[in-house]
């Protein structure tokens, strides 16, 4: 008797595993190095989703396959051509940020792997590429939440901006916002440029002060913000600073400046507080639940539409392996009820979605308001 | 305003000097530019992370972490650089090892500490600031200042006034003649090494207090800059070292505050100065004759 049911078990097992197959979605993303940062948030949100929905709609299972690029461009590549090649991954998220993922969009093109970047803004990246795509808004459009934001809400009418030379980013939202503020009839008195590594921000910050702006644009990643904020407290400027979603990774920006943080505004994608479907507000729970009660990063939020965009797509393919039918119906996502909002993905890989202001209070990040397209 | 950016240059300067002294010394004794010493200065600052977050008396963090980060310097000479020069090496090659130990430094301390910045905890007492009219000093620079003029005179009293000081302008001299008088070139040598990394670590200290953010490779760019500010004082010269450190901040600072729009190249147009003063005087400002004299 025994033994039947042994072999019973065994048969039962096997089946199974016949039927439904291991599919691999490979994850490229700085989990070590100066950027780690936002790689550990991102990843925080893709193990939630991946737990939220383990497996396809065709009870195939899907596994995760992480490569570290400790947010460099040569491991970039390399960890894209291991995933595609060795790991046979049929779909990739990654690699985060804009200036990894411009690395990324050649090598994915030629092996036509359909992949997702949660968080990359760049325009260039989702260029004349059907297999790129991207789970956030582009840098145009946060360039111009920003200026409308400080024209509508801040009634700003005077504004210095700052560009980081050595970041695309930096520069793009930079140029977006000044070419929107002006339309709505804003005055840019200055533009400064600082250095990503940049340490002393005193010299600028003086000439910040001798403009007397009513806020000042800063477009930064969150240690240079840290420093400048920190700075313009002991130099006594208590302007309205402004920034976009680069300052997000609050650990770094309050561990630095402390209480010289408080009332930063920037530009994100998502707000806990402003869940805007039935899923993000699970996502929400359960996020609180699995991290300890932690502030649900919007980086979080995007890496796990990132996930659900993927698993959306395999679920309308017949062979969830099909890669060339995943990369297609990427771009047919339709009103997908996803953590940051409703996704519609367009042929372009960009998706169009609203934005939210945030305003760091005590290390966290409190909600202002939300800027529609 | 310009009083606000002078002081700000001193600050920055003082730092450059801090470390570019070491930097100094051992190309004085040893001829050797030492790569590694700009990671000494990281080593200081993270040594002092780790002792604050140990203990909550600042001071006595400080003292440990300097004390510390001038055990490792120690152990790079006699790990790394005695063994070489026991051999008689060519000095390429004690070059190339300085490299490699810069490199092991920095990703020892990647691998401890991951590569994202830290932030840099310290008693809210350097925050405070005084206003001298309209220019806000913080209490940090005024500290940084005093020490290192302070620490600048105790290094030249040192070398021109005792019996070590003496010994080790005579080994920059002649290394040989010295031995032969029966002098420990090899104790001299290390306490060289020594003090250059407890100016670096109390330089890296400093700028840790005034930037709060600390990270593995915080101190190759600094390092640069000290090395240059030692080459543009003229290197062997401490003094010489001291006067680059603040040239060199002076520089950096102006550049931004009369040109803000040049913000941006402020680091190119550091050193075109700098190349624009070696035009002039090859061999740096208080440029230093090794045949007739020392530091």
């Amino acid at each position: 008797m025994k033994k039947t049911i042994l072999t019973l078990g065994i048969s039962a097992l096997i089946s199974t595993n016949l039927l439904a197959k291991d599919i691999k979605i490979g994850v490229v993303m700085p989990l070590t190095g100066a950027i780690a940062g936002y790689g550990q948030m991102t990843k925080k949100g893709i193990d939630l989703a991946h737990e939220m929905q383990p497996t396809l709609n065709n009870k195939d299972k899907i596994v995760l396959v992480y490569v570290d690029n400790a947010g460099d461009k040569a491991q970039t590549a390399n960890a894209v051509n291991r995933l595609i090649s060795k790991d046979k991954v049929v779909a990739i998220i990654g690699a985060l940020t804009s200036s990894n993922s411009l690395v990324v969009a050649p090598i994915i093109k030629k092996y036509h792997t359909p992949t997702v970047a949660p968080v990359a803004t760049n325009k260039r990246v989702t260029y004349a590429n059907p297999y790129m795509n991207r789970a956030c808004f582009i840098d145009p459009f946060q360039g111009k939440v920003a200026a409308k934001f400080a024209v509508d809400n801040l009634h700003a009418k005077t504004a210095v901006v700052i560009i980081d030379k050595s970041q695309a980013y930096s520069a793009g939202l930079a140029k977006n916002f000044i070419k929107d503020y002006k339309k709505r009839g804003g005055k840019v008195l200055k533009v400064l440029f600082i250095t990503s590594g940049d340490k002393d921000f005193k010299a600028i910050l003086s000439s910040i002060k001798a403009a007397n702006p009513d806020i000042v644009y800063a477009p930064l990643y969150a240690p240079e913000m840290a420093l400048i904020l920190k700075q313009a407290k002991t130099l006594g400027i208590h302007k309205q600073f402004l920034a976009g979603d680069g300052v997000s990774d609050l650990k770094t920006l309050t561990g630095v400046a402390k209480d010289a943080s408080n009332n930063l505004m920037y530009s994100d994608h998502f707000n806990e507080a402003a869940a805007p479907t039935k899923l993000s507000k699970q996502f929400v729970a359960k996020y609180h639940q699995k991290y300890n009660n932690e502030q649900v990063p919007s980086f979080a939020a995007n890496g796990a539409d990132s996930y659900f965009i993927i698993v959306n797509a395999m679920n309308k393919c017949k062979n969830p392996a099909d890669k060339e039918c995943v990369a297609k119906n990427i771009t047919k996502t339709k009103k997908l009820e996803g953590v940051t909002g409703y996704i519609t993905i367009p042929k372009s890989g960009n998706p169009t979605k609203s934005a939210v202001i945030n305003q760091v209070q005590d290390s966290k990040a409190v909600y202002k308001a939300t800027v529609n397209p | 305003m310009i009083l606000q950016q002078f002081f700000n240059a001193i600050s920055l300067g003082s730092m450059y000097a801090l470390i570019a002294i070491g930097y100094t010394m051992v190309y004085g004794v040893l001829r050797l530019i030492n790569f590694a010493h700009g990671d000494i200065m990281m080593v200081g600052a993270f040594f002092a992370f780790i002792f604050f977050s140990l203990s909550s008396n600042f001071f006595l963090a400080v003292l440990l972490a300097i004390v510390a980060a001038s055990v490792v310097g120690a152990l790079t000479y006699k790990v790394a650089y005695k063994p070489l020069l026991d051999k008689n090496a060519p000095k390429i090659s004690l070059l190339i090892t300085a490299i490699g130990v810069s490199f092991f430094l920095e990703n020892l301390f990647n691998m401890i500490f991951g590569g994202t910045p830290q932030a840099f905890n310290y008693p809210p007492f350097f925050d405070q600031t005084i206003e001298i009219s309209h220019a806000i000093i913080t209490y940090s620079s005024i500290v940084t200042i005093v020490i290192t003029i302070f620490v600048l005179c105790i290094v030249l009293w040192f070398l021109n006034r005792t019996k070590y000081g003496m010994a080790i302008k005579a080994i920059a001299f002649d290394i040989d003649t010295v031995k032969l008088m029966g002098i420990n070139v090899d104790f001299l040598i290390v306490l060289v090494f020594v003090i250059g990394s407890m100016l670096a670590s109390l330089g890296g200290i400093f700028y840790a207090i005034s930037y709060p953010s600390i990270d593995p490779l915080m101190g190759v760019l600094v390092g640069l800059k000290a090395f240059a500010a030692a080459v543009l004082g003229g290197i062997g010269s401490v003094l010489g070292a001291a006067i680059g450190g603040f040239i060199l901040g002076f520089s950096e600072v102006f550049i931004v505050a009369f040109f803000p729009d040049l913000a941006g190249y402020k680091d190119a147009i550091a050193f075109v100065f700098l190349i624009f003063i070696l035009l002039f005087r090859p061999t740096g400002i208080m440029g230093i004759d090794f045949e007739k004299q020392r530091f």
